[in-house]
């Protein structure tokens, strides 16, 4: 009884192997194998500040946080006005540029929203989230 | 004396035995706002089923754009109550979730996350929201896809440019379709322009961008 | 002194042949239709596996892909009766597997999504689905209970 148990589930192992790879290889592409978030969005402090005058730093947090203090030359643009504020952003982008979008910390989910709807509804290329955000941008600093 | 050797262990075994409990009525609080709505708000009611009393330590949201208030920072055994989630929508798109984390001295659940999901009705899909040529690029028209989100019915749309830099046509391309081809008539120098959507007989109104930038694109 | 075999047969008269087979398709279905639901969406679940913070995100992220397929393919096996044992065995370690998981990931105050319905049941309540894969997992080890006695007793498998 173990033997044919162990056989079974050693076939059943491997036929679920077949539609699992084939799965995979369709989804190559679309799917960052090495790190959770795909490698072309996050990007360090120190991958952006090299970037020198190509980057665009967007701040997606709320008004109040980027008055009180923000990263020098960077355009705020959060949901709360994104109407508002996104022609504001646009008049100084331009193709070459890099944009690095920051909220307060690594888990807050501003940044990536902000930078998703660059990317889905305004179509811009190039757009990349802050790993750590604004605390690890002050750490760095 | 044997009483109160027993009166005092009976005391202890019934402390023992009280506990505090929080019961929520539901954790997971879903709002579909009006598309004018500028806030959703949430209610997530609880009692206190135990015997000792329920203090609240912190209430703590997910994002800046969500408030949440209890109104009272101690609930007594049978005591009811609510906290209230305030989101403010802004102009936001789509579903959004976001937490509110409740701390309490409960012992047994200290902690508990309340979700409030807030499905925002979108009138109008509007793709790309933005375009725009390099200077020197041939100063063709570009096309901005338009669609009517479902639950609506868009008959018609008016469309005005911020700048006569750019030249705009609507058209219908079906039910609760429409495309916006937008041309500038030149590409020579930096040009902006903000188209305004407004869809008949809609409260709200809507936005694309044009531009005519000055950069090379990138190598 | 009752005997284990003594105990197996008890449960395994009390366990008329039709309620396994209705209990068969059940499970099988669930897992079926979970596994289903995960293959449309692998790499929101490849993120769920990921956010119990187990297994680096390498293994996560390839789990995500086999996974489904092990259990449509071993749901169907409860189903159809072919390759049952192994099948069964496969669901119930999956079954309990993911329940010490998700109650481990509680503990350490994670927030998860349980990802056993695919990113869809994301807003259940923590509550709900280990109640449903405690259900489960009943399920799964009664069964195992029977066919073992099944085994042993052949005739006497009803």
């Amino acid at each position: 009884m173990k033997f044919s148990l162990v056989r079974q589930a050693l076939i059943l192992f491997a036929l679920a192997l077949l539609p699992g790879i084939g799965q995979a290889i369709y989804f190559r592409d679309k799917v960052s194998w090495e790190s959770p978030v795909p490698a072309s969005e996050m990007v360090t402090v120190a991958q952006a500040r090299a970037w020198g005058g190509n980057a665009i730093w967007i701040d997606a947090r709320p008004d109040v946080e980027f008055e009180r203090e923000h990263v020098p030359g960077a355009v705020l643009l959060n949901e709360d006005r994104w109407n508002e504020l996104l022609p504001q952003f646009l008049a100084t982008w331009s193709p070459e540029k890099r944009v690095v979008v920051y909220c307060s910390s690594q888990s807050c989910n501003a940044s990536r929203e902000v930078a998703r709807r660059l990317r889905d509804e305004a179509q811009l290329k190039n757009v990349f989230v802050l790993q750590g955000g604004w605390e690890e941008w002050l750490e760095k600093k | 004396m044997r009483t109160r050797i027993l009166t005092f262990t009976l005391s202890i075994v019934i402390c023992a035995a009280m506990h505090a409990e929080l019961k929520w009525e539901q954790t997971t609080v879903e709002l579909h706002p009006a598309a004018t709505d500028k806030e959703a708000v949430g209610h997530f009611k609880y009692q206190n089923i135990g015997d000792k009393s329920v203090r609240f330590k912190s209430v703590h949201t997910s994002c800046g754009c969500t408030a949440a208030q209890t109104q009272k920072d101690e609930v007594p055994p049978g005591g009811k109550g609510e906290i209230t989630a305030t989101f403010k929508i802004g102009d936001r798109t789509g579903t959004q979730v976001k937490t509110v984390t409740v701390d309490t001295d409960d012992p047994v659940n200290a902690t508990t996350v309340l979700t409030l999901k807030a499905v925002i009705p979108q009138e109008l899909e509007i793709n790309p929201t933005f375009v725009f040529w390099r200077q020197g690029d041939a100063a063709t028209p570009k096309t901005i896809a338009i669609r009517a989100g479902k639950d609506f019915s868009v008959k018609q749309l008016k469309v005005t440019s911020s700048s006569r830099d750019f030249e705009t046509k609507v058209e219908q391309t079906g039910n609760g379709q429409f495309k916006i081809d937008v041309q500038p008539h030149e590409t020579s120098r930096n040009m902006a322009a903000t188209l305004t959507i407004q869809p008949e007989g809609s409260p709200k109104t809507f936005y694309a961008l044009a531009r005519v930038t000055n950069a090379p694109a990138i190598q | 002194m009752k005997s284990a075999s003594s105990i197996l047969s008890f449960q395994s008269s009390t366990i008329p042949r039709f309620v396994r087979r209705i209990a068969e398709f059940i499970v099988g279905g669930i897992f079926i239709y979970a596994g289903v639901i995960k293959t449309l969406d692998p790499i929101g679940f490849a993120s769920d596996i990921d956010n119990y913070k187990i297994l680096p995100w390498t293994i996560s992220v390839r789990l995500a892909f086999y996974l489904p397929w092990l259990e449509i393919f071993c749901g169907l096996a409860l189903i159809a009766r072919r390759l049952y044992l192994g099948g069964l065995s496969i669901l119930t370690a999956l079954a309990s597997i993911f329940i010490i998981a998700t109650i481990a990931a509680k503990i350490r105050g994670l927030d998860i999504t349980c990802g056993c319905f695919g990113h869809a049941s994301k807003n259940w309540s923590f509550t709900a689905h280990i109640a449903l894969d405690l259900s489960v997992l009943a399920a799964l080890i009664a069964l195992c209970t029977a066919s073992a006695y099944a085994e042993t007793c052949p005739n006497r498998s009803g």
